[in-house]
């Protein structure tokens, strides 16, 4: 804990109607780019207007870099945190060119190191020589990168992302998020994104932080977010997959409508008990040589392959990714087998 | 795990200057001062007077009111949407000029048109002359003698009023999306029953809006009726106060005009809301204009150019030729100087308290906050001449309370606030606060929250928030809060005629006094200033709606 950069205790946060942000807990490790991923009305951008400095705390405290930002009484103002923030709406000043946009927050710097930081961070998002145009005058992808450069120019503690690329075409929008974690990772700037799009924050995080009615469901890995989620809600948020149900066979083993299916390592679950395990379209694979078949109900095209809608036999229909030339029609048996190392198991 | 908080560090964020939610309550206070005036009143009991005026004059006041209403409501629909309706659906040469020639109206006062067109269908004067020298029928002559009358006063306000219409029905015109009328259209509609049942219903609600302005200007206007000779709420309560010296019937005469009012208000208000269908993200339907040729071009460009016609062109062209070659006046000089001092200080002081307001809105948002900013917002709708007596009233109490206090000391008892340009400015603050804080806040509202916080991070405090990043971003909305507040008050006759201070005079004033003694042509060179200056900010405004 000591080498955290961001440290979230026990905040709890609430308007009017109601708590928004209940009791969570978060860190964020020096030079990390961290995500809130959640839907709307899950809490994470009030969230992040508390780390900011805009929203009072109920109760808990949030630490940066070993000093105490914010407690139920006392609120270190906004200007004064060593945090940038990078806006949903994007937020350029429209009145300043890009480069007097990009100088806004360098108060108390000379001329020559605020001409140089400009220069730097103009080729840092690739707009090198357009310092002198208005924000109006550039694209939406462009008037981000230059909102990013003006909340990292005065080399904040932390930096703030809210939604930054909803307002973005979708094709921009991955893109954009790529680069951007480039440009962070390249300064070695500790970030927290708050997005309700998960291919967004899959391409911008180290870990990321499932949120769920003001909780945090889970907080780690894209990869092990997907493969290895702790709650069903994560499970379900983070990639599509289905529910089935099962029984425990042994330590490893649990048996289900698909076979018996062995884990990689020893279940916390005892013998004989009910319970539920939950697959993703590439836990269950299509293959003409296997023995269990199962009926097509529906199918999906995506180009590089196929996925599939399978009814097995007792009427559980489960998601199967076939290869892209492997054309099967509807309400054909086609043959599928499992590819599990790990199982995710939830209590029944 | 040590980690020691640094308090220095840490503080109390909260620091309320309560001198924004303070000056919000007291311009509250201001505007609901005459309205309660007023309104006790009622409460009061009847004046001797009253019931000799319930018999005879009320109905006739009523009357007459209405009838205005309803020709005036006719007049400005029939003006404003056929010139609306073709600048947003038709190409043709000159539309482009027309389109904004078609708001200069907006810059008369009706009582100076009612000065312009009574000199110039003098008996003797040159139209009425050349007429009857062509040998011109008695049918064709008789009404134009008769401009001063209850249909004369309807037309010349239609002609100043019908841009309410004009610029709501336009703007809702040109809002709406192609893709409505494209998809009426894909689904089998004829051209006729799009504009039935799409485009005419749609903009509905914007020409009621519209409408309904002009009739709460129509019930407030005193100039025009006093000089016709029609007997209106609004003279009914100046005679009454000054012909009978009766307050007490001059205030419950101007709570029924103030009940009326606040029935249209309400109305508009309920119209206003339904204005925003139209979705602005769509393809906009004047793009799709169809080009008009031959004879449909001319009969579009007489239609658009006849209301300019009588609403500017004519009286302006009349106004300066008298101006530059008849008019005998002297003080002019002093009067423009004593004017512009009056509009120009009353206009920055409405301004400075419009900000304070509208950053209490912004800083402190809350809900009675916002109750109380709307019901500022009433002093717009509420006649001058109301406001006028509403003032004088409770004044004049302080003004003998003040002298009773100092007659032992041997003070001579004086006007302390109602003859003076205290109660002149105090009664501009009630009615155009409101234009102000208009303004304002469509400019202050234009720069998002994030705009805000952005600064706050970039280590701007919320007073640096405020000089670096609002003083530049809404410099315009304060100019043009000044500008539009400024004219008003030049235009504004009534509340100015009842509360000036003795021998102080205006341009409107003295127009009003000059047409009053017949020096028509006289009259003219006030009246122009007041239309060039009030030309401004309409040119003003249409140019920064054109640049949007």
């Amino acid at each position: 804990m000591d080498t955290a950069a961001l440290m979230i205790r026990n905040v709890n946060l609430s308007y009017q109607d109601g708590l928004i942000v209940d009791d969570v807990t978060l860190g964020l490790k020096p030079q990390e780019l961290g995500c809130l991923l959640g839907p709307s009305g899950c809490g994470k951008s009030t969230l992040l207007r508390a780390i900011a400095g805009f929203q009072e705390l109920d109760s808990g405290e949030i630490w940066l870099d070993n000093e105490l930002l914010s407690t139920e009484r006392h609120r270190i103002p906004p200007e004064e945190r060593g945090v940038g923030m990078v806006f949903q709406d994007i937020a350029l000043f429209p009145h300043l060119t890009v480069a007097d946009n990009i100088a806004f927050g360098l108060t108390g710097w000379s001329e020559t190191s605020q001409y140089k930081r400009i220069a730097e961070l103009l080729d840092l998002i690739g707009l090198t020589g357009l310092g002198q145009r208005y924000p109006h005058e550039l694209s939406g992808g462009q008037q981000q990168r230059v909102a990013l450069a003006r909340a990292m120019a005065p080399k904040p503690k932390l930096l703030l992302l809210d939604e930054p690329f909803s307002g973005l075409d979708t094709e921009l929008r991955g893109r954009l998020a790529s680069e951007v974690r480039t440009i962070l990772k390249s300064d070695g700037i500790c970030s927290l994104l708050v997005t309700h799009d998960q291919r967004e924050a899959f391409d911008f995080a180290d870990r990321i932080a499932v949120m769920h009615d003001g909780h945090i469901c889970q907080f780690d890995t894209p990869f092990n977010l997907y493969h290895e989620p702790t709650d069903p809600f994560v499970a379900h948020f983070v990639g599509p997959g289905e529910m089935i149900d099962a029984t425990i066979e042994g330590p490893r083993s649990v048996s289900s409508p698909l076979g018996l299916l062995t884990n990689d390592e020893d279940l916390e679950y005892p013998i004989n008990s009910d319970v539920q395990i939950f697959l993703r379209p590439d836990d269950l694979i299509h293959d003409d040589d296997s023995s269990y078949q199962a009926t097509l109900v529906g199918k999906h095209f995506r180009g590089a392959h196929h996925l599939y809608e399978v009814k097995l036999d007792n009427g559980v229909i489960l998601g199967c990714l076939a290869p892209s030339h492997h054309n099967h029609t509807i309400g054909e048996l086609i043959g599928v087998s499992l590819d599990i190392e790990h199982l995710v198991v939830f209590p029944k | 795990m040590a980690i020691t908080s640094n308090h220095q560090s840490v503080r109390w964020a909260f620091n309320r200057p309560n001198g924004l939610l303070l000056t919000t309550i007291i311009a509250a206070l201001c505007v609901a001062l005459p309205i309660l005036v007023v309104v006790s009143f009622v409460i009061t009991g009847v004046s001797d007077a009253w019931s000799h005026l319930f018999d005879t004059l009320l109905g006739r006041y009523a009357l007459n009111s209405l009838l205005l209403s309803i020709l005036v409501a006719i007049g400005v629909v029939m003006l404003g949407v056929p010139a609306a309706w073709i600048i947003s659906f038709y190409r043709f040469k000159g539309r482009g000029i027309l389109s904004w020639l078609l708001l200069l109206p907006m810059a008369y006062p009706a009582y100076i048109l009612a000065y312009t067109y009574t000199g110039v269908l003098d008996f003797s004067g040159p139209v009425l002359t050349f007429l009857r020298d062509a040998g011109a029928p008695d049918w064709l002559m008789s009404p134009l003698l008769n401009i001063r009358s209850l249909p004369g006063a309807a037309l010349m306000l239609s002609l100043v009023l019908y841009p309410y219409v004009y610029l709501l029905a336009r703007a809702a015109f040109m809002e709406q999306s192609a893709n409505l009328m494209e998809a009426a259209y894909t689904l089998g509609q004829g051209r006729w029953r799009v504009l039935t049942r799409i485009v005419i219903p749609m903009a509905r609600p914007a020409i009621a809006a519209g409408t309904l302005l002009a009739v709460m200007e129509t019930l407030a206007d005193f100039g025009t009726v006093q000089f016709f000779g029609v007997q209106t709420f609004t003279t009914g309560i100046v005679r009454t106060y000054y012909g009978f010296g009766d307050p007490v019937g001059a205030a419950q005469l101007s709570t029924l005009l103030l009940g009326c009012v606040f029935f249209f208000v309400v109305f508009e208000k309920a119209s206003r809301s339904k204005v925003r269908y139209y979705s602005d993200r769509l393809r906009k339907l004047n793009q799709t204009s169809v080009v008009l040729t031959g004879w449909r071009q001319t009969v579009a460009q007489i239609l658009c150019i006849l209301p300019v016609f009588f609403g500017f062109l004519l009286p302006t062209g009349i106004l300066s030729y008298w101006a530059l070659f008849f008019a005998e006046m002297q003080s002019m000089w002093s009067l423009i100087v004593s004017s512009f001092f009056l509009a120009g200080f009353a206009s920055l002081f409405i301004v400075m308290v419009a900000l304070v307001i509208c950053y209490a809105n912004r800083l402190y948002p809350s809900q009675w906050l916002n109750h109380t900013t709307t019901f500022v917002g009433l002093g717009y709708a509420l006649p001058g001449v109301v406001v006028a007596i509403g003032v004088l009233i409770p004044f004049g109490a302080v003004d003998r309370f003040i002298s009773s206090g100092l007659a032992p000391f041997g003070v001579a008892p004086s006007l302390w606030l109602s003859g003076t340009l205290v109660a002149l400015v105090f009664a501009y603050l009630v009615r155009f606060l409101t234009v102000a804080t208009g303004n304002l806040t469509s400019g202050l509202s234009r720069i998002r929250p994030s705009i805000d916080q952005s600064g706050r991070l970039l280590g701007l405090n919320q007073f640096g928030v405020i000089s670096k990043l609002h003083v530049p971003l809404i410099r315009g909305s304060v100019f043009t809060a000044i500008l539009v507040c400024f004219v008003d008050i030049l235009k504004e006759l009534p509340a100015t005629l009842i509360l000036r201070p003795f021998d102080f005079n205006t341009l409107a004033v003295k127009a009003y006094e000059l047409a009053g003694d017949e020096r028509l042509v006289d009259a003219s060179v006030p009246s122009i200033l007041i239309v060039l200056v009030g030309l401004v900010p309409v040119i003003w405004l249409n140019r920064s709606v054109t640049q949007e």
